[in-house]
């Protein structure tokens, strides 16, 4: 099978380890950001599958980097993994072409079935 | 689990490369269904948990009511999303109407008021009773007293609740925290002492705002005028700390001892002691919202105290009427509030200040203020240790005062007094006291007791009443704590306020150290854990004894567990019925739960009447069956209708393999289809007709009736047929139904092949016609039949969520042949599940069908080889 390229952007690197370890487990190849200028940048360099994108991070927000992603590769899935509980960030995120909107915590099988659906829909032109 | 999708995968070839021709589209609705489903399923499961959470009073915190609502609407969110790919354009309406809903949920449930912004600080000749919003409870009754009453309270001021309010939203700090919380997976202390590190790490790290390090320095500069050296407490003073209903005793943080210097430092340790997981395990037990907690912080000046200790102006636990207890330590009286020093103690009569008794402690430690600030323990000289900690004008002088609070209060008080080394009395907090009702007869033990040759200690004078049995576990060190098992008696050598977090799920508490007048006891009592505190010998004489029983009545603990008590009571703490995180709970509900749109033929189902978020998830799951089946999609599809002797209200799309070629394109006979599961459910559907609805009794009919006055859609005629929606979608080993029969809508899915471990059943159920307690117990009736055929069940509310999986196909198909049963025939029962014997008879009348249809089942598969 095939290896799921994710990017991964978040600025905890607790979280982005935990992760990390138990999806290359999972033959899934991930790159890291930590912030969302570099995500960006990674997206224009490499082609990704699927990105899974924290809201609330130093510098420019999730927000806004979803919707510089999005400009870049518009059939690109992207997964808001959160841990911030506000509503305005899922009407956003959903606005902005988000796939799907997570709350952390999130178990890693849960996760990568969400991304499984993402690149699905993706094959199917549904992003 | 295998989706849909992946069944069609197998059946269609890679969809990625053929060309976009019909089957290429009928596989991404199918997607898009298949995504739409899962997002409803889930849905309406977070739903059911929520209605259930707010109706059992369960015990959790706002983050969790706050990543509930968010869960829910985020898989709503995915269903509309879906649904407007499903046919672009035609539904985006519905987003709007979803904004609104769950900014407005947002509004309903959020936390610290928008306030005006207020002094950053209040000096303590500023502070009064009125100030309670800005300093909290306990600056705001000092500066009362003092301003009122001409106390003597220590010079300082306040770091208010705008000042709080301030450094929080600067910093950011407040979102942070709200994320700390959320991250947090579960409320066991180990969590959340790991909760705790992170977020004193965050409040370390914030930066404190330039203004408030100015009005800071500049208030202690002008406290520092008249004196050479100055030396603070730094106590915490939040709001709604000592309050009636919580105390929060000892559960926050003081800082003793700290320089000008060192202020901010301080206060931000203080800050954090809210978040500890002790406080945030007594917040959760309260039901109180960690969101709503403002930190106000008392900066008083330390008095150097030669004597301290506490005041009730009431016995808390009701056994001497109409006394005032005092109790008194040389030194400063910290030991006493934290458990780790036995107290003298008087009682006095608070009519004629008699004394009724006294005790005199062997008084082995004192703290002491140090030259710079520091409190240091220190030995009693041998000839000191039994000596009064005050004269007896003292203790008059202590009384006086204390009545002369109690009085301008109104209500039995909890105070906390120095006596200072020029011989004036300094009170250091005042609180109101929560006075138990005495639990027996008098002040006197009672005379006959039978279990007393089973005794291992007596005449322990109760900090909290009750009567408790269970295994005696001793907690010296933090691993105990963690390993501490629910319901057993915690045993301690010192009543640490820390201790407060295992309360909760303890029997009882002992403690050979403190006082009935420390912290620890108060939480016991709000609590209602029955507690013996300052027993001397306790940790030798209970270590390792096993089983004991508690007694406060008798004020003996008793070898082995007693039954038959003279009184007993409930052990787990009774959660208010109206805490605040469940007020914010129910708040939120009228966004998500309830369901007004249910007639999908009625002029008004449309976005603008969703009301709700359950009301999206209806229509959403409706527009989709209809889009899946859609006149264009169905014969992309291929479609077709069922038909027996007659034309059926069913259709069915075959995916691949689960009916034999027809000629036909528009209906499919019963005998073409092959799909292993499909025959099964409709073995099941069918073998045994349905009796119609049950004989109405009035009472179910008014229910009906009632249900439907609320609900439009629903009319009390039910000329119920088989249902007017009802789609199978099928392949070999696949079948899944969507059905609407009358009220109830249930989704039936399962997969039965060669590999057990890709095997599954899974039936959903909910709705109906009558009120929600008939169609509870509805559910409940089903849950158990699904039980014993081995189904995983989970009942929340009316809603069922039935699963089986890792078993063999042919196990899957009975699973699939009884979920058929149900469907069929438990239709319109909810009218009369008030009655207990029609609940019986239908139990009855289930298990035997079953048996039936089982057994027919397993005939029609042996005929045909084993494999349907």
């Amino acid at each position: 099978m095939k290896k799921i390229r994710l990017l991964l952007v978040d600025d905890e690197n607790d979280f982005l380890n935990a992760y990390v370890r138990r999806l290359v487990r999972r033959n899934v190849e991930v790159s890291v950001a930590c912030r969302g200028r570099d995500a960006v940048e990674a997206v224009k360099a490499t082609d990704f599958d699927v990105v899974v994108l924290d809201v609330m991070m130093p510098g420019m927000n999730g927000i806004e980097t979803l919707r510089q992603i999005k400009a870049v590769s518009p059939a690109l899935p992207v997964i808001i993994l959160t841990g911030h509980a506000k509503s305005e960030a899922l009407v956003e995120g959903m606005e902005c072409g988000a796939f799907d909107f997570l709350l952390k915590p999130v178990g890693t099988e849960d996760l990568y079935y969400k991304m499984l659906d993402a690149i699905r829909s993706r094959t199917l032109d549904l992003v | 689990m295998r989706s849909i999708f992946e069944i069609i995968s197998r059946v269609v070839r890679n969809p990625s490369t053929e060309k976009d021709d019909g089957s290429r589209q009928f596989i991404a609705r199918c997607e898009n269904f298949r995504l739409l489903l899962a997002a409803n399923n889930k849905a309406l499961e977070i739903m059911a948990e929520m209605s259930e959470e707010a109706r059992l009073n369960s015990l959790f915190g706002m983050s969790h009511v706050r990543s509930q609502s968010l869960k829910v609407s985020a898989n709503v969110r995915q269903m509309i999303e879906r649904l407007c790919r499903m046919n672009p354009g035609k539904y985006d309406a519905l987003k709007d109407v979803f904004n609104i809903i769950v900014m407005e949920m947002e509004k309903a449930s959020d936390s610290r008021s928008e306030q005006s912004r207020g002094p950053l600080i209040l000096t303590m000749d500023e502070i009064c009773a009125e100030s309670i919003s800005e300093t909290g409870s306990k600056m705001a009754m000092l500066g009362e007293i003092r301003s009122e009453l001409g106390l003597k309270v220590p010079e300082g001021f306040s770091i208010t609740a705008s000042a709080f309010m301030f450094f929080m939203e600067n910093s950011g700090l407040d979102d942070e925290i709200n994320r700390l919380i959320q991250i947090t997976d579960g409320n066991d202390l180990n969590e959340l002492q790991t909760l705790e590190a992170s977020i004193k790490h965050a409040i370390d790290l914030a930066a404190m705002p330039i203004e408030l390090e100015d009005y800071i320095e500049g208030a202690s500069s002008e406290l520092l005028k008249d004196r050479h050296d100055l030396r603070l407490a730094i106590r915490s003073s939040a709001l709604g700390e000592d309050s009636g209903e919580a105390s929060f005793a000892g559960q926050f943080l003081s800082v003793l001892g700290v320089s000008p210097e060192n202020i901010t430092d301080s206060y931000r340790a203080v800050v954090a002691s809210m978040y500890s997981a002790t406080a945030m395990t007594y917040l959760l037990n309260q039901g109180l919202r960690e969101d709503e907690l403002v930190m106000c912080v008392g900066c008083l000046e330390m008095i150097e105290s030669v004597a301290g200790g506490v005041i009730y102006t009431r016995d808390p636990i009701g056994k001497h009427k109409n006394a005032l207890i005092i109790s008194g330590v040389p030194g400063h009286p910290c030991s006493i509030v934290d458990g780790s020093a036995l107290a003298d103690t008087w009682v006095m009569d608070r009519a004629d200040r008699t004394l009724r008794d006294v005790f005199i402690a062997d008084k082995e430690w004192q703290c002491l203020s140090s030259s710079n600030g520091q409190i240091n323990r220190v030995k009693v000289s041998e000839n000191r240790r039994s000596v009064p900690s005050i004269p007896y004008s003292v203790i008059i002088e202590l009384a006086e005062i204390a009545l002369r609070i109690e009085k301008h209060f109104n209500c039995p008080q909890d105070i906390e007094w120095v006596k200072s080394s020029d011989g004036q009395i300094y009170i250091l907090q005042c609180r109101p006291l929560s006075v138990a009702e005495s639990q027996s007869n008098g002040d006197s033990i009672p005379k006959k007791d039978e279990h007393e040759s089973l005794a291992i200690l007596s005449n322990c004078i109760p900090a909290s009443h009750g009567f408790a049995c269970g295994e005696v576990v001793i907690v010296e060190t933090d691993d105990d704590m963690f390993n501490f098992p629910d319901g057993a008696i915690l045993l301690t050598y010192n009543a640490k306020p820390r201790l407060a977090a295992l309360l909760p799920r303890a029997g009882a508490l002992i403690s050979e150290h403190g006082s009935a007048t420390g912290h620890l006891a108060n939480v016991a009592r709000e609590f209602g854990i029955p507690a013996f505190i300052g027993i001397t010998g306790a940790v030798e004489k209970l270590s390792g004894v096993g089983v004991v029983s508690v007694n406060t009545a008798t004020g003996r603990i008793y070898r082995g567990f007693l039954s038959g008590q003279n009184y007993t009571r409930d052990n787990l703490a009774v959660l208010p019925q109206n805490n605040p995180v469940i007020t914010a709970l129910r708040n939120t509900l009228p966004f998500i739960v309830p369901l007004s749109l249910t007639d999908p033929d009625s002029s008004k189902f449309t976005p603008s009447n969703c009301a709700s978020l359950h009301d999206i998830t209806r229509f959403c799951h409706e527009k989709a069956v209809a889009e899946m089946f859609r006149e264009n999609a169905m014969s992309a599809a291929n479609a077709k209708r069922l038909k027996g002797e007659r034309l059926l209200q069913y259709w069915l799309i075959d995916l691949g393999g689960g009916t034999s070629s027809s000629v036909d394109d528009k209906y499919i006979s019963l005998s073409d289809i092959k799909s292993n599961t499909m025959k099964a459910l409709w073995i099941g559907m069918t073998q045994i007709p349905w009796d119609g609805p049950p004989p109405v009794q009035a009472a179910g009919l008014m229910s009906v009736i009632s249900e439907a006055a609320c609900n439009p859609a629903l009319a009390p005629g039910m000329s119920n047929n088989m249902g007017d929606r009802n789609y199978f979608i099928v392949s070999r080993n696949y079948c899944n139904l969507q059905s609407r029969f009358g009220f109830h809508f249930c989704t039936v899915e399962g997969y039965a092949g060669d590999d057990p471990d890709e095997n599954y059943a899974f039936f959903q159920f909910s709705g109906g016609g009558a009120d929600k307690s008939r169609r509870m117990i509805r559910s409940w009736l089903i849950a158990g039949i699904l039980e014993k055929q081995g189904f995983i069940v989970d009942v929340k509310e009316d809603s069922l969520f039935a699963r089986i999986e890792g078993v063999a196909a042919e196990a899957v198909e009975q699973a699939l042949a009884v979920a058929g049963y149900l469907l069929v025939h438990t239709r319109q029962i909810d009218m009369v599940m008030s009655d207990s014997n029609a609940y019986r008879n239908y139990q009855v009348k289930f298990a035997q069908d079953i048996e039936a249809v089982l057994s027919s089942y397993s005939i029609q598969s042996s005929e045909q080889g084993r494999s349907l």
